[in-house]
């Protein structure tokens, strides 16, 4: 009764106020591609690049001054002058180390999505396949990957498959559960007018619940993809082989015992690189996917 | 079904061929009492005919929700008996002539506007053709033609709730539920939607319109019936005929009449 609401005078020209709002709504797309874009290529490079690209400078600028200055041996550690130099030297093991690393962890990585969201729709479809199944997942999730490395190497033998299952491991989880809380967290309204048009269980999985959990998977393939790069390497370290087709992981354990902290130093920041590559893709691919309807895209 | 127990059993019928002979929806006695005790809904008796525009009018917790999840078959009654369409609620979803719209626009934020108003056809498996054709048809008749292509994102809450009409328009249902559509949105709008919604009613030659709400100048402006309803527990206080002919206009708004109505439905409220 509170809400009633007066309406006994009339509004002259019903359909008008409804026009005016259909009418704004061809400009306001451009409004936004505008907004995204503003300025010049130049001013955008002075507000978002140019600040952390000085900081950047300044720091290795310190960095090298201070160890010339304190004399320290590069072994020890190395000026930024001796990480390129390293870098330069074994240009081609490095390129062959990358590769290898950027394999390993793309397909762990690929193994994790396709396994994860799987796993995610059958434990989605069923309550007590849920509640029975995923308590599990959990404490295989706790136990740290590098106590059950060993097993994986006497399991698939050292190399390639042991790497790439160890990259998956890692990798599996974040989007497991990701996409098991998109999965379940459809709006009811939602789900109950799918219900009430009759819908079967496999067109609301697949017309509502998976589109509806597709934020979730890829914010879980956000995180899964740097932790892929970090189970390969972590992988090399303990079932890495040697020889030419050895990866970043192999490279950095060589580098170590021989003191070559320069290359060592080197491989990390390829390390680093590649993570931050490998997000960025998946990033944008995010973006892509969600832009048209999604605000953290629209918006982020 | 028992003409006595009937509060309201002539269909305050204005225009069109109302008669008694398609019951689409019969109540009688129904109660519901959720198990931790709590008594939504007590001895209501209702029938609903074709070609009637019954409003459910009464403050939150009077049950009006609960009878509309009770005749679309999301919940059950504990007593009594209930018909939709001449078999039970669940049963009579099956046949494609009930459609939903609820007070939030339930769109798919990622489906273009052809694509959700077609979502219950596809559901279905209807073919392609059919769809699109059906489709363009109930957008047009919400005046929402041009925008087959958009997401719902870039609609205002009033195109957004039209195209949920749409929606529920595109099986030509007999039976239309609505709880409470246009509460989430401003007055002036509201109004727009109430005129479209009349229009589209009249202008259909049998559907029967099943309309939750909380506003009681909505309920006398849209109904050949005002169905008044008291909560704890939920009860039909009153069923109040509005016998103002269709089409109506804001002439009939802004008429002694209609403050007529309005004040009687208000009185039945204090019960």
């Amino acid at each position: 009764m509170e809400k009633l609401v007066v309406s006994v005078n009339g509004i002259p020209e019903q359909g008008g106020v409804e026009m005016t709002s259909a009418q704004t709504l061809e400009p306001a797309p451009q409004k936004r591609k505008a907004g995204a874009s503003s300025g010049s290529p130049l001013r955008k490079f002075a507000i978002h690049i140019a600040p952390p690209l000085i900081v950047l400078i300044l720091f290795l600028g310190f960095w090298e001054l201070a160890i010339r200055l304190a004399d320290v041996k590069p072994y020890l550690f190395p000026k930024p002058s001796d990480i390129v130099k390293a870098a330069a030297e074994n240009g081609h093991n490095l390129l062959v180390s990358v590769r290898t690393t950027i394999a390993e962890a793309v397909l762990g990585f690929a193994f994790s999505v396709i396994l994860g969201v799987a796993f995610a729709i059958v434990l989605a479809l069923s309550k007590t396949v849920e509640r029975s199944v995923y308590p599990y997942a959990i404490i295989l999730q706790t136990i740290p990957i590098v106590a059950v490395a060993p097993i994986i190497v006497i399991w698939f033998g050292a190399g390639m498959n042991a790497i790439v299952m160890i990259a998956f491991l890692i990798a599996f989880f974040p989007i497991l559960s990701n996409t098991l809380i998109g999965l379940n967290s459809t709006e009811a309204n939602m789900k109950n007018l799918f219900y009430l048009y009759n819908a079967t269980k496999w067109q609301t999985i697949w017309k509502l619940r998976i589109p509806a959990a597709l934020p979730y998977m890829l914010a879980g393939m956000k995180i899964s993809c740097s932790l892929s790069v970090v189970g390969a390497i972590v992988g090399e370290y303990i079932a890495g082989i040697g020889g030419l087709q050895g990866g970043l992981g192999y490279a950095i354990t060589v580098a170590s015992t021989r003191l070559q902290t320069a290359y060592l130093f080197a491989c990390g920041l390829s390390a680093a690189v590649m993570g931050i590559v490998f997000f960025l893709l998946i990033n944008a691919l995010s973006n892509r996917l969600l832009r048209s309807w999604h605000d953290s895209a629209i918006n982020g | 079904m028992n003409s006595t127990m009937l509060a309201g059993s002539s269909p305050g019928m204005a225009v069109g061929s109302g008669d008694q002979s398609g019951i689409l929806v019969g109540m009688q006695n129904i109660g519901k009492i959720y198990p931790n005790g709590t008594i939504a809904v007590q001895n209501v008796n209702l029938l609903a005919g074709e070609r009637e525009f019954l409003c459910f009018v009464g403050p939150s917790g009077c049950g009006k929700s609960t009878i509309f999840n009770m005749i679309a078959g999301l919940t059950n009654h504990t007593s009594g008996e209930l018909a939709v369409l001449g078999t039970t609620p669940k049963e009579a979803r099956k046949q494609n002539e009930i459609a939903f719209v609820f007070q939030e626009h339930t769109l798919l934020p990622w489906s273009k506007l052809i694509d959700n108003v077609t979502m219950p056809l596809t559901l279905r498996g209807v073919s392609k053709k059919e769809r699109m054709q059906e489709g363009e048809r109930v957008l047009e008749l919400v005046g929402l033609k041009d925008y087959m292509k958009v997401l719902p994102r870039q609609l205002s809450g009033g195109m957004k709730m039209r195209v949920s009409i749409a929606r529920a328009l595109i099986s030509r249902p007999k039976l239309l539920l609505m709880d409470e559509p246009f509460g989430a949105l401003d007055e002036i709008t509201r109004q727009t939607l109430q005129d479209e919604l009349l229009n589209i009613w009249c202008n259909d030659r049998k559907m029967t319109v099943l309309f939750i709400t909380h506003n009681v100048f909505e309920a006398v402006y849209l109904s050949t019936r005002v169905v008044v309803m008291t909560p704890r527990p939920g009860k039909v206080a009153d069923i109040v005929h509005i016998e103002a002919p269709f089409p109506r206009t804001n002439d009939f708004r802004s008429s002694p009449e209609f403050g007529g109505y309005v004040h009687a439905v208000s009185e039945s409220l204090k019960h």
